[in-house]
């Protein structure tokens, strides 16, 4: 994977989309690793019951989806420092989730090369799950 | 009114907030290292590869950003906000120090920063706002989560 650069972004700088397609197995392995067995996100029954179609991913699974999408654009070099977002919508098992970025400000601060962009993740009904802002390190094109 | 507070009329224990509170420590494994990331689809070799990883610059397989999801705490503070029939996660804010690695043990302190009501067009919110501080085993902090949960009526 190439590194990006601090002098490659500018605001408006929009990085490419990653798109996630979490499926029920997936979920299920979250939810395992989680150490959660009951409850909206492992049983469709419980889900019902609080007035769902089904199982719902959890919030914390969607932010991983956003962590990652942000340190593999931030590459090897780069530095995820700070992620803070919203949840605004449920998503399912099945949705077909784009993980969002677009840069709003640069600058250096104490040496570092700080780059702070909004961030959301839209279904392919175009509804934010969530959505937020998030402060990204990148080093200097050498 | 929109956004009126009624943090006043809402019944919880206010003597927790603000206050630190151990809620346990986490050694961190390859097992669910790796767990983690397969489950979010990672493919990042430093979170997979035991070997990549030993030649990155960590010497070591290193946790996603947000594995801290997956670590299991005891219990923090309760306020026993005593208000809704159903609760979701309202917010996270996430602060990045270091990476947490594999062999690390991760100690947790946990406090209620704030409780808080609004009430809106869609009815009365609760929110209580949690602040998890991680640290390791040579005492640095790693991260810092701040959540907001919200409490509410169910079919409102």
């Amino acid at each position: 994977m190439s590194q990006v650069y601090f002098e490659d972004v500018e605001p408006g700088y929009e990085l490419t989309p990653l798109i996630k397609e979490p499926t029920r197995e997936q979920l299920d392995a979250f939810t395992k690793v989680w150490g959660t067995s009951t409850g909206r996100f492992v049983s469709d029954e419980a889900a019902r019951n609080e007035g769902f179609t089904g199982v719902i991913i959890p919030g914390n699974m969607n932010m991983a989806f956003l962590a990652q999408f942000l340190t593999e654009w931030a590459g090897s070099a780069g530095k995820l420092k700070r992620l803070e977002v919203d949840f605004r919508r449920w998503v399912q098992p099945g949705d077909r989730l784009s993980c969002v970025g677009l840069v709003t400000d640069t600058g250096t601060e104490d040496g570092e090369n700080r780059v702070i962009l909004d961030v959301y993740i839209e279904t392919q009904k175009g509804e934010r799950a969530l959505q937020g802002t998030a402060l990204v390190l990148l080093p200097n094109k050498p | 009114m929109a956004d009126m507070d009624q943090t006043d009329a809402i019944e919880f224990d206010r003597s927790v907030i603000g206050v630190d509170y151990d809620v346990g420590s986490h050694e961190v494994t390859e097992e669910q290292v790796t767990g983690f990331a397969r489950a979010i689809g990672e493919t990042n070799p430093l979170y997979l590869d035991k070997e990549a990883a030993k030649k990155g610059p960590y010497g070591v397989l290193i946790a996603p950003p947000a594995y801290y999801t997956s670590i299991r705490l005891q219990a923090g503070p309760d306020p026993q906000v005593k208000f809704g029939t159903t609760s979701f996660n309202a917010s996270q804010h996430c602060e990045f120090y270091e990476p947490m690695r594999v062999g690390d043990t991760i100690s947790a302190k946990e406090q209620v920063a704030h409780v808080y009501a609004k009430t809106g067009r869609t009815g009365t919110l609760v929110f209580t706002v949690r602040r998890t501080t991680y640290s390791n085993h040579h005492g640095r902090t790693v991260m810092m989560v701040e959540s907001s949960n919200v409490r509410r009526d169910m079919g409102q």
